[in-house]
């Protein structure tokens, strides 16, 4: 039971947490039938896309999967620091 | 009479499949139920010695559906359990000798007779899966608390879905110790990942190995956690669905104790 208290206090991520993410993300890569390279290439161009138009903290950025019968939803999720100035007035210029 | 059909399936091999469908079978006919547990692992039977009747067969569900014998010639009578019967598996033939339509004939029949018909499907998902669900009403997936078991819970999760069969989970072999240091995926984190519904939690329990061992159904000993898990899923099944589904717990030690007080753990 010490074990518990210590893995508590130290931080230090337990073997079942790792256990679940790695088991998420594998279905969904079973399902879809892609890899992990997809993935990082995909969420590396909505980084961009996003940056275009708000300032972004991409190192809190986090990329999830929620689940609900057969349907795998793919949340990235993103804090906005704030918008863009020059690139809403080009937006509203078109 | 008719019954319903209950297919017992995992994908993956050893997560208690047969000791599911051999204790869910008895405990529904302790409940006052005409149950009859099939079999359906042909070539590599098991359900007859878990049950402890491995003695007393004669002619096998391949009979039957090949029509070498009747029903009710192959079905074994518990003497211990009133009301429960077995279908044992052939051990000689493979799982092609089954035809999804012999399967479905047999069903018909079966259903006609009896409350509950309870089949042990085989691992894997081909063809032995497939006979197995074919006539299914409601299937139980069985899976235990580790990464390969809950893949494969998927796999067949969805294999049913496509059959229209909305299947409910059992969660084996949970070790509260484990869960509670944070080196087991809790029945949250199970049901997280596969999103279906609970249908019970079965603690890990060394009187699973002796009731095997001795060919006693685990729900007739009283003092088994993983037996009375068993029997509060058969009466969830069989129409208590406002029973409460038990949480495995750590029961003894001071640690424990406080950890639970303090929150530390469920």
């Amino acid at each position: 039971m010490l074990n518990g208290f210590m893995k508590k206090f130290s931080g230090k991520k337990s073997s079942k947490e790792t256990a679940k993410k790695r088991l998420q993300f594998a279905l969904v890569y079973d399902k879809l039938e892609i890899n992990e390279m997809t993935l990082e290439s995909l969420q590396k161009d909505i980084v961009e896309v996003i940056s275009k138009y708000f300032e972004i903290d991409t190192k809190s950025l986090q990329l999830e999967v929620q689940r609900e019968h057969e349907l795998s939803a793919l949340v990235f999720n993103t804090p906005i620091l704030c918008v863009k100035k020059n690139k809403t007035y080009n937006a509203q210029n078109i | 009479m008719e019954g319903k059909i209950i297919v017992v399936t995992s994908g993956k091999g050893g997560v208690g499949k047969t000791t599911a469908t051999a204790s869910i079978g008895a405990a529904l006919a302790l409940e006052g139920n005409r149950v009859a547990v099939i079999d359906m692992d042909i070539g590599l039977r098991n359900l007859d010695i878990v049950l402890g009747l491995e003695n007393r067969i004669v002619f096998n569900i391949v009979d039957v559906v090949n029509k070498r014998c009747n029903l009710s010639q192959a079905l074994i009578r518990d003497r211990r359990i009133e009301n429960l019967f077995l279908v044992p598996a052939s051990q000689s033939d493979n799982k092609d000798v089954l035809t999804a339509l012999g399967v479905q004939r047999l069903a018909k029949q079966l259903k006609s007779e009896f409350n509950y018909v309870i089949m042990d499907s085989p691992a894997g998902i081909e063809k032995g899966f497939e006979n197995s669900v074919v006539a299914a009403d409601e299937a139980i997936v069985v899976c235990t608390p580790d990464v390969s078991s809950i893949k494969d819970a998927d796999r067949v999760i969805g294999l049913l879905y496509a059959r229209s069969i909305t299947p409910r989970l059992i969660v084996n072999r949970i070790i509260p110790e484990m869960v509670v240091r944070g080196d087991m995926l809790s029945h949250e984190d199970v049901m997280d990942i596969l999103s279906i519904d609970l249908l019970g939690l079965v603690p890990m329990d060394d009187q699973v190995v002796v009731s095997t061992n001795t060919g006693v159904p685990l729900v007739m000993q009283n003092q088994s956690l993983a037996g009375q898990a068993f029997r509060r899923i058969a009466k969830r099944i069989n129409g208590e669905t406002d029973l409460p589904i038990q949480i495995p717990t750590v029961k003894t030690g001071i640690w424990s104790k406080i950890t639970q007080k303090l929150g530390l753990t469920k």
